[in-house]
C-alpha cells in the first residue's frame, strides 16, 4: 500500500516539487508556491462547481428558513423536505467537500514532500535517496536550499506570524461560505465549526515545517480570491462587530422557533 | 446546510485531520527519524579499537567503550577497562538541517553521534551533531578537553568523522567550516570557511586536508596553515567522505557517481555512474575501490581506471562502510543483513540476517563482526558459525 502510494502520488510531487526548485533558481519557497498555484488551478473547475453550489445554497436561504421553521418540531421531515428542495434546485449539499477531498491526497503528499525534501537529519537525507528519479535537475538540486524570506523552511516558524496567517485566511475562506442559519442551536454549531476548524490549523502551524504553512497560506489566498470572483464577492463573510443578526430576537422578543418550541413543549404538557 | 450535511462534514474533516496525523507522523526510516517536523538526529557510529576494547557512540549520545570478551562473558558493565560517558543533551547548535546554514543559536536535538570515534595515543575523539568535540582518556573515559570550551557557543553538527595526523586533528562541520585542533590539547589552530555546510569527512595526507562540501565544491588545504591549495567544483554535492591514496582522492556524489579525481591539481582522472548515491566512506585496498551504493550494490573498481571488477547486490541501501579482513569482504545493508563476500570475486561466502536496521559500518576482528543496529544494540557475529553471540544494549539495561 506504502509503495503504491509513494509510487503513484508521493515521488511525482516530490520529484515535481524538486525539479521546479531548479527551474526557480534553486528556490524552494517559490517552488512550493507555484506548485499550489498549480494544484488550485488543476482544481479549479471543482472549485468552480463548488462556489456556484454554494451561491445557489445562499439563493435557497429563504426557502430553507422558511422549511426550517415549519418543520421546526419534526427533524425527520425537515431533513426529507431540505433534500426535496435541494434536488428540486440540482444542489448537491456535499458538493462543496469534493475539491477539498480530490485536494486531501496531494495536501498529504506535499507534506511529507516538504519532510523529505528538506531532510532536516542525516536519517532524513538517507531516505530522501529513496524517492528520487535518475534525473540531473533532481540530483543537482540535493540537497536544496531552504531558506525563503526569512522562513527556515524545514522548521516550524518561530514567530507567530504564520499561524496567525494560516488561521486568518481559512477563517476568512470559510465564513465566505458559510450561511447563517435560523435555528439557534444550529447557528452555534457552524460558529463553532468556523472558528475551531482555522484554529487547529494556526496550532498546527506551530509545529509543522514553515513550508507546509507557505501552502496553506497561498492556497487559503487562492480560495479567498476564487471565492470572491466567482461568487461576486464576499459572500456570507461579515467582520464579527458589525455584522447584522436578524436570526438573534432583541431581549425579551423569542424568536418564531423559539416560539414553536414553546408551543409544542405546552401542548404536550396539555 | 442542513444539520446531517453538516454532521457529515465535520466528521469527514475529523477523519481527514486523523489521515494526515497518521500518515505525516508515521516514521518511515526505519531506524529512527522520521515523524512530526524535525526527525531525531541518532546518529550512526561505527567502532574503532584500544587495547582490548571497542569504542562507539551511541544513539542515545553516550561514548561508550565495550571489552568483547568481557561482553561474551556476560560480565557486569563495565568490567575491567570498560566505561562510558553521557553526553549532555540540549546543547546550541543542534537540529540544523541539511539545508540550513547552522548557527549556534539554532533549536536543540539529541546528542546522536554519527562520526566513528577515533583513537590516538591514549586519547579517544567523538563529535556530535550537537557541534562539540570530546576529547577523553581511552583507557577510562574521562574527558580530557572539549571544543568550542565550557562556556563557548557550539560549532555546527559534525556528521563525518574526524580525522587526525597524531599532531592535529580535523574536522567539517555543517557550519560550512574545516576545524584543524591540537590533538593533545584541543587548542585551536585554525579554520577554513567553505561554501557550503560540511556533513562528510575530510581526509588528511602528506600535509594536505581534502575535503567536499553540499556546494559541490572540493578543497585541497594546507594541513599546517589551513591556506586553500585548489578547490573545483563538481555538478553536484560531495555525498561520501574522502579517501586517498598516493596520487588520487575519491569520493561519491549526489549525481550518483564516484570520482577520482587528481590531488596534485583537482583534475578529474575518471568517474564511476551507479543508480544511487555513494554514501559510504569508499574503501581503497590492493590497487582496488570497493565503495557501498544506496542502490543496493558493492562495487569493486579498479583504482587507477574506474572499471568494474565486480559487484554485488544486496538486499536493500547500503549505508555504512564495508570492512576487510584476510581475503574477505563485510558489509551491512540497512535492512540489517550482514554479507561475507571474497574479495577477488565478490562471491558471496555467507549471510546473517540481524533483523534491525544498520547504518553504521561493520568491525571486523577475526572471525567475528560487530555491528551497531537500530535497535540500540550491538551485534557480535561469528561469521563461521553463522551466529550472533552475544549483543549489548547501549541503554545499558
Amino acid at each position: 500500500m506504502i509503495d503504491i502510494w509513494n509510487v503513484a502520488i508521493l515521488d511525482p510531487v516530490l520529484n515535481g516539487l524538486i525539479a521546479l526548485s531548479t527551474l526557480l533558481w534553486n528556490n524552494f519557497g517559490l517552488a512550493i508556491i507555484v506548485l499550489t498555484v498549480a494544484v488550485r488551478l488543476i482544481l479549479l473547475p471543482l472549485t468552480f462547481r463548488q462556489t456556484r453550489s454554494t451561491v445557489a445554497m445562499q439563493a435557497l436561504q429563504p426557502k430553507l428558513q422558511e422549511i426550517q421553521k415549519k418543520y421546526a418540531r419534526n427533524q425527520q421531515q425537515l431533513q426529507k423536505e431540505m433534500m426535496k428542495l435541494y434536488k428540486e434546485a440540482g444542489i448537491n449539499p456535499l458538493g462543496c467537500m469534493w475539491p477539498m477531498l480530490i485536494q486531501m491526497p496531494i495536501w498529504i503528499a506535499l507534506y511529507q514532500s516538504i519532510m523529505h525534501a528538506l531532510a532536516a537529519t542525516p536519517e532524513n537525507l538517507l531516505l530522501l535517496s529513496q524517492h528520487l528519479y535518475a534525473w540531473d535537475m533532481v540530483d543537482q538540486a540535493i540537497p536544496l536550499n531552504e531558506e525563503f524570506i526569512g522562513l527556515h523552511l524545514s522548521q516550524p516558524d518561530p514567530t507567530l506570524i504564520l499561524a496567525i496567517l494560516v488561521g486568518v485566511t481559512m477563517w476568512v475562506q470559510q465564513k465566505m461560505v458559510t450561511p447563517p442559519s435560523t435555528n439557534p442551536q444550529q447557528q452555534q454549531m457552524s460558529s463553532m465549526t468556523t472558528l475551531m476548524m482555522p484554529m487547529m490549523f494556526a496550532f498546527f502551524t506551530l509545529s509543522f515545517p514553515s513550508g507546509l504553512a507557505l501552502y496553506w497560506v497561498v492556497s487559503n489566498i487562492i480560495g479567498i480570491a476564487v471565492q470572491y470572483f466567482v461568487g461576486h464577492g464576499w459572500g456570507y463573510f461579515t467582520m464579527p462587530s458589525f455584522r447584522p443578526q436578524p436570526q438573534t430576537a432583541p431581549a425579551g422578543q423569542k424568536t418564531e422557533d423559539q416560539k414553536a418550541l414553546k408551543d409544542g413543549s405546552e401542548k404536550k404538557k396539555g | 446546510m442542513s444539520k446531517v450535511s453538516k454532521s457529515i462534514k465535520i466528521v469527514l474533516l475529523a477523519s481527514i485531520l486523523l489521515l494526515v496525523f497518521v500518515v505525516a507522523c508515521t516514521d518511515q526510516t526505519g531506524g529512527g527519524g522520521g515523524g512530526c517536523s524535525s526527525a531525531a538526529a541518532q546518529g550512526w557510529s561505527g567502532f574503532s579499537p584500544y587495547n582490548k576494547v571497542l569504542c562507539f557512540g551511541s544513539m542515545e549520545g553516550k561514548v561508550i567503550a565495550i571489552d568483547p570478551q568481557a561482553r561474551s562473558d556476560n560480565m557486569t558493565f563495565p568490567a575491567t577497562g570498560e566505561w562510558v560517558y553521557v553526553i549532555k543533551t540540549a546543547t546550541p547548535g543542534a537540529g540544523c538541517g541539511a539545508m540550513s546554514m547552522c548557527s549556534s543559536s539554532s533549536s536543540a536535538a539529541g546528542a546522536g553521534i554519527y562520526d566513528t570515534p577515533v583513537v590516538v595515543d591514549n586519547l579517544t575523539y567523538a563529535g556530535t551533531y550537537t557541534g562539540k568535540v570530546y576529547a577523553f582518556n581511552a583507557s577510562r573515559g574521562v574527558v580530557r578537553w572539549t571544543y568550542p570550551r565550557e562556556g563557548f557557543d557550539t560549532v555546527g553538527a559534525i556528521v563525518g568523522d574526524m580525522v587526525t595526523d597524531k599532531q592535529n586533528l580535523y574536522f567539517g562541520s555543517a557550519n560550512t567550516k574545516v576545524y584543524a585542533l591540537d590533538a593533545a590539547s584541543g587548542d585551536f589552530l585554525w579554520e577554513f570557511q567553505t561554501s557550503n555546510k560540511i556533513w562528510t569527512a575530510p581526509a588528511v595526507d602528506k600535509g594536505v586536508v581534502y575535503v567536499g562540501n553540499y556546494g559541490g565544491n572540493v578543497y585541497a588545504l594546507s594541513a599546517d596553515s589551513g591556506k586553500e591549495i585548489w578547490n573545483i567544483k563538481i555538478p553536484s554535492a560531495v555525498a561520501s567522505s574522502i579517501v586517498t591514496d598516493n596520487d588520487s582522492i575519491y569520493f561519491g556524489t549526489f549525481d550518483r557517481n564516484l570520482y577520482s579525481i587528481s590531488k596534485e591539481n583537482g583534475q578529474e582522472k575518471w568517474k564511476y555512474t551507479a543508480g544511487n548515491w555513494f554514501w559510504a566512506k569508499p574503501v581503497l585496498y590492493n590497487g582496488k575501490i570497493y565503495a557501498a551504493c544506496l542502490d543496493h550494490n558493492l562495487y569493486a573498481l579498479d583504482e587507477n581506471t574506474g572499471n568494474l571488477l565486480w559487484k554485488f547486490e544486496t538486499e536493500s541501501p547500503i549505508v555504512g562502510a564495508p570492512a576487510i579482513s584476510g581475503k574477505y569482504l563485510y558489509v551491512v545493508c540497512d535492512k540489517g543483513t550482514l554479507y561475507k563476500l571474497d574479495l577477488d570475486t565478490g562471491e558471496k561466502i555467507s549471510s546473517m540476517p540481524i533483523g534491525f536496521t544498520v547504518y553504521g559500518s561493520p568491525y571486523v576482528s577475526g572471525d567475528m563482526v560487530y555491528v551497531y543496529a537500530r535497535d540500540h544494540n550491538v551485534y557480535a557475529v561469528d561469521t563461521v558459525k553463522n551466529t550472533v553471540v552475544w549483543k549489548f544494549s547501549s541503554f545499558l539495561k
